[in-house]
């Protein structure tokens, strides 16, 4: 017999379960990891987590609402490589400017945004309209729209981004870079979407049982809709950001970024039955894995062991999700 | 009537000039050219050279891209063997693996050539590298000098970025520029792998690496590309062109930019169009399986060795350094300056 207090701590501890094993981990690491105890590696932590993170938005908003999108990672490599294109002075890069400056920031980013979006119209499109598999149209969207970054930019690649576009990579506030915030900033946007709107709480019902969802009047086709078209803009957004980082784009700029974000998505506690999952905790899977990868570069080790312990992170969560249910049903 | 007449004239005296021209003249049979990706600028570049230098000794191209991956090379090799080709330009995804798949091609009587990347467990019929355990030479060589200009001697940190740990060509540059700073213990090499050769982990580790060994002296990249992403994480942590130096090898045009700008001090050349060209110097000689004799040969101005080796006729091109001082001459593939004389074949 466990008393209300009892079940109600471990309640919570099992909701925000990524963020205690993240805890752990930044401990241990500060303890036995030679120099990764100071702000700059924090910092860094945070800034690498800006492009799988934006991403990882977009694809848990799809995974909660019932499907899938594998297309996000070619996606933010088009919005990059477009973005490289019209805005590097070198490489491929046309240059173009604007009078005034500034207004290369917002220009470019509603392009990205737009270009993200349109591939999630396409996926959107087919899955809904035409009833086709997600999987499948994402899986041909992942494989076409990389082929088209190979296309436009015949491979090459385009550097030398405008400077008005490179200052929110360079500068930096309370030591993190104005990038990593625009990330942050995401998560607490979408994270207040989809736990305090209509929209958000619908998205949520329509993935855990669309029939229900329709029976109870949510238009679940414009919802799934709109979930495609968000993650898409939202992976244009990655893109933008992973060109303002690496002041450009090349053809393979954000390969095996997809894998990241799927197990972002999952450690953080997304179901990818649908219906189950919250944004900060997938913040919060983001930030362990880029931990992780940093805590391996900086002991020097083979990167394979990133992959290995990546791999192994998705098994523990997907495990502890299992046995979170279980728990759940003791306490009941 | 007479628009028409003069429209039929100037269309018979298009085609009479078209087919006068070396476009229409007897194509001495078609070259596949097997590319392991398009997804970085030396070999997309070394599409347009190879099929530019071969239609100019006479044969058409065909070419395949493996886009990094060994099965679907054997696939294109297995596929372009049944189609009976003049020969097979190989640059292989895995060196390796494709062992079989040459085996196979020469039993059909196709000769093989390899590009770039030097295959030694199986004969081929011409090689053409300039060696990538030698760029890594090249590169120890740069490196020891610019730290000897730095710190005195030759000693202090160095960061080594390596391309994706799986792919046997940065291995292979690994070993040659640790085989060559082995003789000096005063350096320290850090070595880390940046994933499927993607240019924002390179700006991880070198951000990462940056903080945690703020005394690093030296940072050597595998690819040109990586160093935009690197000089991005650098600038992004408050440093200027020359706080750390910087080398890295292909001699891609983003290296060469950055070394105009002041980022990167060395990079280690890989001669493509000289590389290219051979390839169609020697086309005949393969083509029709006769000798090929060892020896000096000049390849586009640079004094090649051919030596007969036990897996065939191997011509190494000496690959350069570009620093601040050479970086415009046009021979440097980054300038995107394809020669325009046409090859001779070699007799």
């Amino acid at each position: 017999m466990t008393s209300p207090r009892q079940r109600a701590t471990a309640e919570f501890v099992l909701d925000h379960l990524v963020w205690f094993m993240l805890a752990a981990v930044l401990i241990v690491f500060s303890l036995f990891v030679p120099n990764f105890f100071q702000i700059g590696i924090f910092a860094n932590i945070i800034e690498q987590s800006t492009f799988v993170g934006v991403m990882a938005i977009g694809l848990a908003i799809v995974i909660i609402a019932g499907h899938m999108d594998l297309s996000v990672e070619s996606t933010a490599a088009l919005a990059a490589m477009l973005t490289g294109i019209l805005f590097c002075a070198r490489g491929i890069g046309l240059g173009i400017t604007f009078t005034p400056e500034w207004l290369v920031l917002p220009i470019s980013l509603l392009l990205a945004l737009a270009v993200g979006g349109l591939i999630g119209l396409i996926n959107g499109f087919f899955t809904i309209k035409l009833k086709m598999n997600a999987f499948i149209v994402t899986l041909a969207s992942y494989i076409w729209v990389r082929g088209l970054v190979v296309a436009i930019s015949g491979g090459r690649s385009a550097q030398d981004l405008a400077p008005s576009i490179r200052v929110i990579g360079i500068q930096t506030f309370l030591h993190v870079p104005l990038i990593a915030w625009i990330a942050i900033a995401c998560f607490a946007i979408f994270s207040f979407i989809m736990s305090r709107t209509p929209f958000g709480r619908h998205i949520t019902l329509v993935g855990g049982n669309p029939v229900a969802a329709f029976r109870a009047g949510i238009k679940v086709d414009r919802l799934m809709f709109i979930s495609f078209i968000l993650a898409g803009a939202i992976a244009g957004l990655a893109g933008w950001l992973l060109a303002i980082r690496t002041s450009g784009a090349t053809a393979n700029l954000g390969t095996g970024m997809l894998f990241n974000a799927f197990a972002a998505v999952v450690i953080g506690g997304v179901s990818l039955k649908g219906g189950v999952g919250r944004l900060p905790g997938v913040y919060a899977g983001v930030l362990l894995l880029s931990s992780i990868h940093t805590a391996i570069n900086l002991m020097g080790l083979p990167a394979h062991y990133t992959q290995v312990i990546l791999g192994l992170l998705v098994l523990a969560a997907v495990l502890l999700d299992t046995l979170k249910l279980q728990i759940r049903q003791r306490f009941a | 009537m007479n628009r028409l007449r003069r429209l039929l004239t100037m269309t018979l005296a298009a085609a009479a000039i078209g087919l006068g021209s070396p476009a229409f003249a007897e194509s001495k049979g078609t070259i596949y050219y097997m590319v392991p990706t398009l997804l970085d600028e030396f070999q997309t570049e070394s599409v347009s050279a190879i099929e530019k230098f071969l239609k100019g000794v006479g044969y058409d191209v065909v070419t395949l891209n493996a886009d990094n991956k060994t099965d679907l090379q054997q696939s294109q090799m297995n596929d372009t063997i049944l189609l009976k080709p003049a020969a097979i330009v190989l640059a292989a995804v895995d060196f390796n693996a494709l062992q079989p798949s040459i085996e196979k091609a020469r039993a059909a009587g196709i000769p093989v050539m390899q590009f770039d990347r030097q295959i030694k467990a199986t004969p081929s019929d011409f090689t053409s590298v300039a060696g990538t355990v030698e760029i890594g030479y090249v590169a120890a060589g740069e490196i020891q000098r610019l730290l000897k200009e730095k710190n005195g001697e030759v000693k202090g940190k160095v960061l080594q970025v390596l391309g994706d740990p799986a792919d046997p060509y940065t291995l292979d540059i690994q070993a040659g520029f640790e085989e060559k700073m082995k003789e000096f213990p005063g350096v320290q090499i850090i070595s880390l792998p940046a994933m499927q050769w993607e240019a924002s982990n390179a700006g991880t580790i070198v951000s990462d690496q940056i903080v945690a060994n703020p005394d690093i002296d030296l940072i050597f990249l595998h690819a040109a590309h990586l160093s935009v992403a690197a000089v991005a994480a650098l600038e992004a942590k408050g440093k200027k062109p020359g706080d750390v130096m910087m080398i890295s090898s292909n001699g891609a045009p983003v290296g060469l930019d950055l070394i105009r700008k002041g980022w990167l001090n060395v990079e280690v050349e890989q001669p493509l169009y000289a590389q290219a060209a051979a390839i169609a110097m020697f086309a005949d000689k393969v083509v029709n399986k006769q000798e090929i004799k060892p020896g000096t040969y000049n390849v586009l101005g640079l004094d090649s060795t051919l030596t007969i080796e036990p897996w065939g006729p191997n011509l190494k091109i000496p690959g350069a350094a570009i620093t601040k001082e050479n970086v415009d001459e046009p021979r440097f593939w980054g300038n995107l300056k394809a020669p325009t004389d046409p090859v001779t074949p070699v007799q």
